[in-house]
């Protein structure tokens, strides 16, 4: 019995002594920036095989970018700091195909071991990704390169040292935003042997910064810890990066990533539940935190199968020939479709599932985007409307069973979302309900995240409440959603099977304008918002805010839209 | 013993084996894909994901994918010209043939000869690569199996220091107020879920008292690394606590059954007669042969050790192979869900082969045949 009292004894001590160490993070060198994210555990801070939102968040600070993007326009822009800069590019031209852009690169730049930044490190990217499409290379970034060159990028040469042509196989106003995936990489440390590029010891211990911060350490599954990099050519003061440090801790938990962030053991936080942003604003108010919210680039919509999904074919034949799909024996009638806008109550969704915090849409173009047509209405909610329309249409519930049937065939569709998403659960038990009011039965149901892309990959559903994140600059280009190109069975994301001539037309005409001039590209994508809108492939629901939080103790956060940590190397210690 | 020892493995070999048959053709079996996770983008065209499905092998037969994850592929495609590019190949293609002519040369169509195979197998001791890391699943687990064991260790022996006294206290006062609240504190520790007991400690200690970290493993630091343990205990308190919450209960309530058994026993009478105290009755001569039984729960719980604890790692932000393994299946990364397999398998039949000698260990009266 002693013993045990021993025991207990030690291990009370031992406990004491444990509280009496206090978590604590030395500041003494200046600010050390700590963000918890649930994003997970970065995979590799290579910039060329990054493809998870953890990896590109931490290259996002170690490299430069190719070409620059203007924060206040989210546009593509020449250099002009402060804010287009932190890409390596200074201007460029356009020859008369509109196939061959001419890139002049930022003189005098170099990377953290006063190696030269160069054409020689975009062309080491241009190869990596060449040997991407070949399976050499495991990046995600090939997407830009089309094997048979019908489409993206067909050569990227340099004919000097800050000079970079690349050649495209048509002319497109997406050229740019494919341009994006040309990162400089160091390639004076990185092997000369493309093969050994995935296993390269630089991957996860990058030697070479060109961003405002150097590689320190990686703890994997835990954090990441990188150091000011005072060499940093963009600083907003030459010669020095304000913040010590930047630390990303992974948290998987939502509820502990806020409890560490309103506790102080994290001072930056991106992206928190939307169902806390009203106690984040009110300690907002109250000056102890910093908060941000913008129309976010993630938006969810309902889709409804255009084609007969008992027999799901793919849009095109192999000469490119529209396919006779058949139709949906429900929305095939756009009466349904337009009924269904009609009796679905956005606002309350929005109400319910976001706390209010999201942005409606009108069409597929998201609310940040420039190409959004502000003037064009809203579906209002207007149950009695979607009842007369669906009456004339001849859906009538003449049995009494309180479901409208037209020619024996019940309106009574399923509707899946994925399981363990409460915000589109929510959606989807509205949208039941409300349906349920003009005699539309909804059988609504969540399925696991990956049955339901089989499902949809399948094009063997109804109907289905998922979402869509969109890149920044955004580029509201449709050809993958809604042409028939991309209406493949098993790949293709036009699993709707929509397609719409008119629209096509337009889709081609905003890619291919000459000059691509955003406000006359903008007027296309209007009358492709208003067809989309009569059409409904998707009924529009909304785009979720963005938000992003930081202690006030830091000076100098200033997030634009999607651009958290624009002026980073400018944050520094609040002065009390 | 070595030589039961080595039996019992010898015998596991074949179990083993169906083991990895049977969780290969449920994994494959399952809805959805890797390709589906890792190319959920607007921008990305239908050839492109069908060219990813065939780089992963993941449209291939499951017999032929359980066939290279077990013997490799470097012998099913290979290079002749020494061009770097296969081509030959049996049971998996050479290449991507875009227009599915059966030729895979023609680069205006799109075709591409893919890389030989590379991957040794299992067999060769070849876990694969992650599809979502693109890195050796081996280096991956073994940068996060030392998190786990460190918080598997020390929840179970925190389990054994406090579950063990607690059920020979309580058996020594049976009906006692000792034993009737250690009784309704075990029923708890069962009865609570860990997530919510894990959030509940997080918000009282970390958030509002302020007195422990509220998640790590080591403390955030701009120079990386980690302390020794004794340095970071703080980080170690309440993981630590919240996963042996549950041994607690079983093995105090289990000591505290196996403890009444004993006391009936001659041997225990025989002690009291010769006039010894009664402490040296209960612990020197009642706890010891309690114990016994006890060995049948190590095995079980060394095994747990090297599973992770899934929930406890996922809410305290610990770097283990549990929340390892959750990321894996909800991806669907086949390398890296059968690498957990196998070390769940493999850490299952050695913890009960450990269960044997322990029982051994504790007891000499048994011996093996």
């Amino acid at each position: 019995m002693k013993n045990f009292r021993r025991l207990l004894l030690a291990a009370s001590g031992l406990a004491i002594a444990a509280l009496a160490v206090a978590p604590t993070l030395a500041q003494d060198d200046g600010l050390i920036i700590i963000e918890g994210n649930f994003g997970g555990d970065p995979a590799t801070f290579n910039p060329i095989l990054a493809s998870d939102t953890a990896s590109r968040r931490i290259t996002g600070f170690l490299f430069p970018g190719f070409i620059n993007a203007n924060a206040e326009t989210a546009n593509f822009s020449e250099f002009d700091p402060p804010l287009a800069s932190g890409g390596i590019v200074d201007s460029w031209t356009i020859d008369e195909s509109g196939t061959v852009y001419t890139f002049t690169l930022r003189e005098g730049l170099t990377w953290s071991d006063g190696d030269p930044i160069d054409s020689a490190d975009v062309i080491y990217t241009w190869n990596a990704l060449q040997a991407g499409v070949e399976g050499i290379v495991d990046t995600p970034l090939s997407f830009v390169i089309d094997p048979t060159g019908a489409t993206g990028i067909l050569d990227v040469t340099a004919p000097d040292a800050s000079t970079v042509v690349v050649t495209f196989a048509s002319p497109e106003c997406t050229s740019l935003g494919n341009v994006g995936v040309l990162y400089p990489a160091p390639s004076h440390v990185l092997p000369e042997d493309l093969a050994l590029l995935n296993d390269a010891e630089f991957n996860l211990a990058p030697t070479v910064s060109g961003g405002a911060f150097t590689f320190s350490a990686l703890n994997p599954g835990e954090q990441v810890a990188l150091l000011a990099n005072d060499d940093y050519f963009d600083a907003a003061t030459p010669g020095d990066v304000a913040p010590a440090g930047f630390i990303y801790r992974v948290v998987p938990d939502q509820t502990v990533l806020f409890e560490q962030f309103l506790a102080g053991e994290t001072n930056v936080i991106d992206s928190p539940a939307v169902s806390r942003l009203a106690e984040l604003r009110a300690l907002a108010e109250a000056g102890e935190k910093q908060l941000f919210t913008f129309p976010g680039n993630a938006w969810d919509y309902f889709a409804l199968n255009f084609a007969d999904p008992t027999n799901p074919q793919n849009g095109l034949d192999a000469d490119g020939n529209l396919i006779d799909q058949g139709a949906h024996p429900i929305f095939g009638d756009i009466a349904v479709r337009q009924a269904i806008a009609l009796g679905t109550d956005v606002d309350a969704a929005i109400d319910a599932a976001v706390f209010g915090e999201g942005e409606r849409m009108n069409s597929f173009i998201i609310p940040a985007s420039w190409a959004y047509n502000q003037d064009l209405p809203l579906i209002e909610y207007n149950p009695d409307a979607a009842a007369a329309l669906l009456d004339e249409a001849g859906w009538v519930d003449a049995d009494g069973d309180g479901i409208r049937e037209k020619d024996g065939v019940p309106l009574s569709f399923t509707l899946y979302t994925n399981e363990g998403n409460g915000r589109r659960t929510q959606t989807g038990t509205l949208i039941q309900d409300q349906l349920s009011q003009i005699g539309v039965q909804v059988n609504f149901s969540t399925i696991d995240f990956n049955t339901l892309l089989d499902i949809i990959d399948s094009q063997t559903f109804d109907s289905v409440i998922l979402g869509w994140r969109n890149g920044w600059p955004d580029d509201p280009d449709a050809t993958q959603l809604f042409t028939a190109q991309s209406d493949v069975v098993g790949s293709g994301s036009n699993f709707t099977s929509w397609s719409n001539a008119e629209f096509n037309e337009l889709n081609t005409q905003a890619k291919t304008l000459a000059g691509c001039d955003t406000a006359e590209r903008a007027q296309l994508y209007y009358q492709m918002a208003e067809i989309f809108q009569n059409e409904l492939p998707y009924v529009p629901l909304f785009a979720i805010n963005g938000a992003y939080a930081a202690g006030a103790d830091i000076a100098g956060f200033g997030p634009y839209p999607s651009l958290l940590y624009w002026n980073v190397d400018s944050w520094s210690q609040a002065t009390p | 013993m070595i030589k039961y020892t080595l039996r019992r493995l010898l015998q596991a070999i074949p179990t083993f084996l169906g083991i990895t048959v049977f969780s290969y053709l449920l994994m494959t079996a399952a809805p959805g894909g890797p390709v589906g996770a890792l190319t959920q983008a607007p921008n990305i065209s239908p050839q492109q994901r069908q060219r990813i499905a065939l780089q992963l092998g993941v449209n291939d037969p499951w017999i032929v994918q359980y066939l290279r994850w077990l013997a490799g592929d470097d012998w099913m495609r290979w290079d002749t010209d020494g061009d770097g590019k296969a081509d030959q190949s049996i049971f998996i293609p050479v290449g991507f043939d875009a227009n599915n002519d059966g030729d895979y040369d023609d680069a205006t169509e799109g075709d591409l000869h893919f890389p030989p195979g590379d991957n040794k197998g299992i067999l060769r001791g070849d876990f694969g690569r992650s599809f979502f890391y693109n890195r050796p699943v081996a280096s991956l687990i073994g940068e996060r199996v030392a998190a786990t064991l460190e918080l598997g260790l020390s929840s179970l022996l925190f389990g054994l220091v406090i579950g063990v006294p607690i059920g020979i206290i309580a058996a020594v006062r049976k009906g006692g107020w000792f034993d009737n609240v250690t009784r309704i504190i075990a029923v708890c520790f069962s009865a609570i879920p860990i997530f919510w007991l894990g959030l509940i400690l997080i918000l009282i200690f970390g958030s509002q008292l302020g007195l422990l970290p509220m998640g790590g493993r080591c403390p955030p630091t701009l120079t990386g690394g980690c302390p020794p343990i004794w340095g970071r205990l703080e980080y170690m308190i309440l993981p630590t606590f919240v996963l042996a919450t549950g041994a607690i209960a079983v093995y105090s309530r289990y000591m505290r059954a196996s403890m009444l058994d004993v006391k009936s026993q001659d041997y225990m009478r025989t002690a009291q007669s010769k006039g010894l105290s009664g402490r040296e009755v209960w612990f020197k001569h009642g706890a010891r042969n309690a114990l016994i039984p006890l060995a049948t729960f190590l095995g079980p719980a060394i095994t747990g050790l090297l599973s992770g604890a899934v929930i406890t790692e996922t809410i305290f932000s610990w770097p283990g192979l549990g929340r390892f393994a959750v990321g894996g299946v909800t991806s669907q990364d086949y390398p890296v869900v059968m690498a957990v397999v196998i070390i769940g398998a493999i850490s299952t039949i050695c913890g009960y082969v450990l269960s044997d000698i322990l029982y051994a260990v504790i007891d000499p009266r048994i011996r093996f045949d």
